[in-house]
């Protein structure tokens, strides 16, 4: 298959001016211009098929919206290349973003003293969509996002989370075949999270456009993203599905036991003891070293169990885990 | 085409929608043209014409150059200069529109709601008061109408300009006070150009700003007229063309540089 998003060595360096501390620091800062590099984003190598739905990950300042101002043609990047849909995104911007959508969460394209319809309907005029099928796509996206009750009311006047859902209307009336949502659920509440997965969702598999999410919600991911990118310090660190992710950086598994009669010691061979009060043990496993069931029998070969429970390790376990220890660490160049 | 007109169109309703604002700045546009007219007229003691400027054309005048203050937003416009600090300007990036025109469209629609609101509405309140100069003959409000447009042109265009400047400074606001004061030295609103010693008017008129206000007010009051008048609609409309050439080579390298915040 065709990739729709292909990134070689794609690389964007700010050059940051240096700033002294000091007695003396606000003259030698006025008068010298001493610059340090920083690399937001280094040597990034990907590509995306069309259909996929790519969650894009990484801590604050990991460069995550550096690149996709890149990918959508907003900045022009230091060293690489970038071919989407067959466009150079900076060179050819305005052909090029009439093929695609964007939505940056923190961001709205509507008009700020206008009814909300007023803005939809001029998106008409600026992608030269056909009369009948903007139609068609203006009613179907204000049923499925239920936006009727306020394409009346001018958009200062929105809630976030109504705001959000014009803003993801106003992306698409074009059928673009590639999305880019920045943080599409920032800031709202657990309902309108859910509202919009389920439209991002829809998109995704009813009308195979492909999507890229950033986000620092890991219920996104979890509820959306097939394949997960994570990129810090500008590199990317990880590429691949969330199982795998799971298997590899997941942090341990826990069995927590209730004992039957309390017992002075109830430490096992291959398990850590993490924490024993009140004839409750909690053991930490590794899936590769352990199974469960092993671990049970050893422990129930022992003592008199009156319950148990396995918990696994969360995702977002998995990630904290993977940017607190940084797991992935970037190989010195 | 369609797009320019849909766009105007929204500006325009966008403006309508602040009724306080408007009406605090026609009071307030007012209020200062009854001040400059009376220090002006003050000026003309005994005598009854200076430089070719009558008490009634003095009076016209002031009117005239306050009514132009939203229309041509003499004051600053910083919309475009806000957008690329904020990163506002990535939305307007994002649409397979030009910047340039866009933003021309968007004026266009601001500009000729403040035309009537806080334009044609001086003029009538000035009317109410004083004896005013009017432009002699259909022909004369013909080429003011057209004048007028030109001077909307020639400053979005010059307006946009000093606005580019926010691409390459963090902090273009003082830089674009400082032209904004300058342009309205030059271009005949704080004084009539006509007023100024000689040597001075020629250095004016090697700038376009003369072609945003002294012009148009020179058409209305009869100064300008017969051939001298098309000379000097022709050269409002090279300076735009100049203008726009210029600010077009000066957007591309500035959308090169551009570093959008936030996000």
């Amino acid at each position: 298959m065709e990739s729709i998003i292909r990134v070689d060595g794609l690389a964007k360096h700010f050059s940051v001016r240096k700033h002294y501390k000091g007695r003396f620091a606000p003259l030698k800062n006025f008068f010298t211009r001493e610059a340090s590099t920083v690399k937001a984003v280094d040597d990034l190598n990907f590509e995306i098929n069309p259909g996929e739905l790519v969650g894009y990950l990484g801590p604050n300042g990991a460069g995550k919206s550096t690149t996709l101002k890149m990918l959508t043609g907003l900045l022009v990047p230091s060293h690489g290349e970038v071919r989407v849909s067959g466009f150079n995104p900076w060179k050819e911007r305005k052909a090029y973003v009439r093929h695609i959508g964007a939505v940056f969460g923190q961001r709205t394209t509507l008009w700020w003293d206008l009814p909300v319809v007023e803005s939809l309907e001029l998106l008409k005029y600026v992608y030269h969509i056909p009369e009948a099928r903007f139609r068609e796509n203006l009613s179907h996206f204000i049923d499925l996002l239920e936006l009727s009750p306020f394409l009346g009311t001018p958009v200062r006047a929105l809630s976030l989370g109504q705001r959000m859902r014009a803003d993801l209307c106003a992306a698409l009336l074009h059928d673009p075949r590639l999305l880019f949502l920045d943080e599409p659920t920032i800031g709202l509440d657990v309902v309108a999270k859910e509202r919009i997965r389920d439209f991002i969702k829809y998109l995704n598999q009813e009308r195979k456009t492909t999507v890229i999410l950033t986000t620092h919600d890991l219920a996104d991911v979890q509820k959306l993203c097939q394949r997960i990118m994570i990129i810090d310090q500008g590199k990317l660190l990880f590429d691949g599905g969330l199982e795998r992710l799971q298997e590899r950086f997941g942090g341990k598994r826990q069995l927590i036991v209730d004992f039957a009669e309390h017992y002075p010691d109830v430490h096992v061979a291959q398990a850590q003891l993490k924490d024993y009060q009140n004839r409750r043990a909690i053991y930490e496993f590794d899936r590769r070293e352990l199974s469960a069931s092993e671990l049970i029998g050893q422990v129930s070969s022992q003592f008199q169990i009156q319950d148990l429970t396995v918990r696994e390790p969360d995702i977002e376990a998995t990630i904290r885990n993977i940017y607190e220890k940084q797991l992935l660490k970037v190989p010195e160049t | 085409m369609r797009l320019f007109f849909e766009l105007a169109a929204r500006s325009f309703r966008r403006t309508l929608t602040y009724r306080i604002a408007t009406l605090a700045g026609l009071i307030t546009n007012i209020f200062f043209g009854l001040i400059r007219s009376s220090v002006l007229v003050a000026l003309f003691g005994q005598q009854s014409e200076v430089s070719g400027y009558t008490v009634t054309s003095i009076i016209t005048y002031t009117g005239l150059s306050q009514a132009l203050i939203a229309y041509l937003m003499l004051f600053g416009w910083y919309d475009l200069m806000d957008g690329v600090h904020t990163g506002e300007i990535s939305t307007q990036l994002l649409k397979p529109l030009s910047l340039f025109r866009y933003w021309l469209a968007h004026d266009l629609g601001r500009a000729i709601a403040h035309l009537f609101l806080r334009g044609v509405s001086i003029m009538l309140i000035y009317e109410l008061m004083f004896d005013l100069t009017y432009p002699k003959d259909l022909g004369h409000w013909l080429a003011l109408l057209v004048s007028l447009f030109f001077a909307w042109w020639l400053s979005m265009v010059w307006r946009f300009l000093v606005n580019l400047a926010a691409f390459w400074s963090p902090n273009a606001q003082g830089f674009g006070r400082l032209l904004f004061f300058a342009a309205n030295f030059f271009s005949g609103f704080m004084m009539p150009l006509g007023l100024f010693p000689d040597w001075l008017q020629t250095l004016c008129y090697l700038t376009p700003f003369p072609y945003m206000i002294n012009v148009v007010i020179e058409i209305y009051l009869n100064i300008i007229t017969g051939s001298e008048l098309f000379f000097l609609l022709g050269l409002q409309l090279v300076w735009i063309l100049g203008l726009s050439l210029i600010s077009q080579f000066i957007l591309t390298m500035g959308i090169r540089k551009l570093a959008i915040a936030g996000g």
